[in-house]
C-alpha cells in the first residue's frame, strides 16, 4: 500500500471535525423544517416581485439570509433553485453586480458556483455571464471567499 | 535615488529571512532544509556561513538582535538555537516535544523566550534551562484546533497572539514563571497566568489565519486570512474587518499605530490606513515600474526563441509582472525604525529576491505624483 494513501487522523482521536469548522466560521446550525418553511416564504416574495418586473429587489430577496447549516440540504437545493430562476430571467450587468454590498456580493457568487456545480440542472452559460460580471465588480477576492468559507449555500 | 533595494538572493522561493541587528547580515532558507547567512559588501551579498543541520524545509528563521542568537524551525519538528562562536554557528537542541512540522518562530522582545508554532496544534513556549544547558519548553494547547501558521509577541514579553488553520486568532498567556518579572495589566487583561485565553478571534470568512501582529502599543490585533480578509481586532472583542477584492495577504506589519502593511498572493505590499476610527486599504506602494517597450519585439522574440527556447508573442517582458515581486510575498520583516515609526521594510517571497523598501521615500515620491 502506498503510503500516500494511508489516513494519518485515523489513530488520532482529537481530529477536528467539518462541524466544528462550520462553528469556527461564525456558521449557526438551524432547524432543518423551519429553514425549509422559510425558504417556501421566501420564494413566494420573489415570485411577486418577478411578476411585477422587480428583478434586482427579486435577486436580493433570494440571496438574502441563505440557509446555512449541516443539515438543510432540502432548504438548500430550494433556495439554490430560486436564485437560478431570478439570475435566468435578469440581465446580467456590471451595474447591477456593483449596486449589491460586499456580502451580497459574496452569497450571490456562491449561487453562482453552486449552480455551475450541477451542469445538468442549470444552465451553465448564463451562469458564466453572471460569473464575468460579478467578478469585474467584487474581484477575485470574491471567489476566494467562496473557496474558503464553510458556510456553504 | 532608488527607494528600494532588490536582491535576487536565491532562483527558487525564500522560505524565511531575517536580518541581524545592524542590518549587515541576512540569514534566509533557500527553499530546502539549510539556513544561508549572506553578508552584505557594496551592492551585493556575499555567502559566509551555510547552516545544515536541520533535515526538512526550513519553516522559519529569527535572529535575536540584542544576544546575536539565530532561532530557525523546520518541518523535520525540531528547532535549533545557533550561537557565533570563534566564527562559527553552533547549534543548541530544543526539547520541543512535539509530533509535527515546526511552522513558525519568533524571540520574544526581550529574547529570554521564543514561541515555536506547529502542526501538533500546540505552541512551544520556550526558554533556557540554566541547570541542564539546554533549551526547554512549555506547551500553550487551549484553544488550538488546527496547524498554527503564525505567532507575534506583545511588547510586554508575555502575551502572545496567533494565528491558525482554525480560522482563528488567539491572544494568549505565554508568561512563565520563573522567567518573566510580573507584567502590569495590560489592556487585554489584568492577571494573566500561562496559556490564559485573552481573546479569541474569526472574521466569520473560515478562512485559515494566515498573519497575526500587535499593533506597536500591543493594544490592537490585526490578522489576516485566507478569505482575502484583513481585521483589526481590539480588547474586549470587537472586530473591524476589511474584505478585499484581491487575493489574501499572507504577511502584516504596523508601521504605527494608524498604518499597517499587508502583502501576500498579489505579489505588491500595500497599505491600510486607519482615519476617523474607520480601516481602509489606502494604496499599493509598489508603484509599479512602466514596461519597457523594446525598439524590435519582432527582434526580441526570434532573439528569445535563439537563446531561451521561448516562444511568448511579445518577447520575454509578457511573462513578467509590473510588480518588483514576481511571485507571492510570504513575508514582511520590520528593517529600519522605531517599532512606532518604522521607515523601512524588507520582504521575500516565492520568487527568490529580497527587497528592502523606503517607506518614506516611497510616500514622498506618492506624493508628487498626486501633485
Amino acid at each position: 500500500m502506498s503510503f500516500r494513501s494511508i489516513d494519518v487522523d485515523a489513530l488520532d482521536e482529537d481530529i477536528l471535525h467539518q462541524d466544528e469548522l462550520f462553528v469556527f466560521s461564525n456558521g449557526i446550525e438551524i432547524d432543518p423544517e423551519t429553514a425549509l418553511n422559510d425558504v417556501k416564504t421566501k420564494e413566494v416574495d420573489v415570485r411577486n416581485f418577478l411578476t411585477r418586473g422587480e428583478t434586482t429587489t427579486a435577486l436580493i430577496k433570494a440571496i438574502e439570509n441563505p440557509p446555512y447549516g449541516l443539515h438543510t440540504s432540502e432548504a438548500k437545493d430550494r433556495n439554490t433553485q430560486i436564485v437560478m430562476d431570478v439570475l435566468n430571467s435578469t440581465k446580467a450587468t456590471v451595474d447591477l453586480t456593483k449596486s449589491l454590498s460586499t456580502e451580497q456580493q459574496d452569497i450571490l457568487m456562491k449561487y453562482i458556483y453552486r449552480g455551475m456545480a450541477s451542469p445538468d440542472l442549470y444552465n451553465s452559460a448564463v451562469l458564466l455571464n453572471w460569473h464575468e460580471k460579478l467578478t469585474e465588480a467584487a474581484g477575485v477576492g470574491c471567489i476566494v471567499r467562496v473557496i474558503t468559507d464553510r458556510k456553504t449555500v | 535615488m532608488s527607494s528600494t533595494e532588490v536582491y535576487q538572493l536565491n532562483f527558487g522561493p525564500i522560505t524565511a529571512h531575517a536580518f541581524n541587528k545592524d542590518r549587515t547580515q541576512v540569514a534566509i532558507c533557500p527553499n530546502n532544509n539549510e539556513v544561508q547567512i549572506y553578508t552584505k559588501a557594496g551592492k551585493s551579498w556575499n555567502l559566509i556561513h551555510t547552516l545544515a543541520e536541520h533535515d526538512k524545509l526550513v519553516t522559519s528563521i529569527d535572529w535575536a538582535p540584542e544576544s546575536n542568537r539565530l532561532v530557525t524551525s523546520s518541518q523535520d519538528r525540531n528547532t535549533y538555537v545557533w550561537n557565533l562562536e570563534s566564527d562559527e554557528w553552533k547549534p543548541t537542541l530544543v526539547l520541543l516535544r512535539i509530533n509535527r512540522a515546526a511552522t513558525f518562530v519568533r524571540w520574544s522582545p526581550n529574547e529570554d523566550k521564543f514561541a515555536v508554532a506547529s502542526g501538533a496544534r500546540v505552541i512551544a513556549i520556550c526558554y533556557f534551562d540554566e541547570e541542564h544547558n539546554w533549551w526547554t519548553s512549555k506547551h500553550l494547547k487551549k484553544p488550538i484546533r488546527s496547524t498554527v501558521l503564525s505567532l507575534d509577541w506583545h511588547p510586554n514579553n508575555s502575551l502572545l497572539a496567533s494565528g491558525s488553520a482554525d480560522f482563528k486568532a488567539c491572544v494568549i498567556s505565554a508568561f512563565i514563571k520563573g522567567v518573566d518579572k510580573r507584567p502590569p495589566p495590560t489592556a487585554w487583561g489584568e492577571k494573566f497566568p500561562f496559556n490564559t485565553v485573552l481573546g479569541e478571534f474569526s472574521n466569520g470568512g473560515g478562512g485559515w489565519i494566515h498573519s497575526v501582529a500587535f499593533s506597536p502599543s500591543g493594544e490592537a490585533l490585526a490578522f489576516s486570512g485566507h478569505d482575502s480578509e484583513v481585521s483589526i481586532a481590539y480588547p474586549g472583542g470587537a472586530v473591524k474587518s476589511i474584505r478585499l477584492t484581491g487575493l489574501p495577504y499572507l504577511s502584516l506589519l504596523w508601521t504605527s499605530e494608524k498604518k499597517i502593511i499587508a502583502a501576500g498572493y498579489d505579489c505588491a505590499p500595500v497599505l491600510f490606513e486607519e482615519t476617523n476610527e474607520e480601516w481602509k486599504l489606502s494604496r499599493i506602494i509598489d508603484v509599479g515600474k512602466k514596461k519597457v517597450v523594446g525598439e524590435s519585439t519582432a527582434f526580441n522574440r526570434f532573439r528569445d526563441w535563439d537563446t531561451k527556447g521561448i516562444s511568448s508573442r511579445g518577447g520575454s517582458e509578457d511573462s513578467e509582472l509590473n510588480t518588483i515581486h514576481q511571485n507571492t510575498i510570504t513575508s514582511i520583516r520590520h528593517y529600519a525604525g522605531t517599532r512606532e515609526n518604522v521607515t523601512h521594510i524588507s520582504t521575500s517571497g516565492l520568487d527568490g529576491k529580497l527587497v528592502v523598501w523606503d517607506l518614506e521615500n516611497l510616500e514622498n515620491q506618492f506624493r508628487n505624483l498626486k501633485v
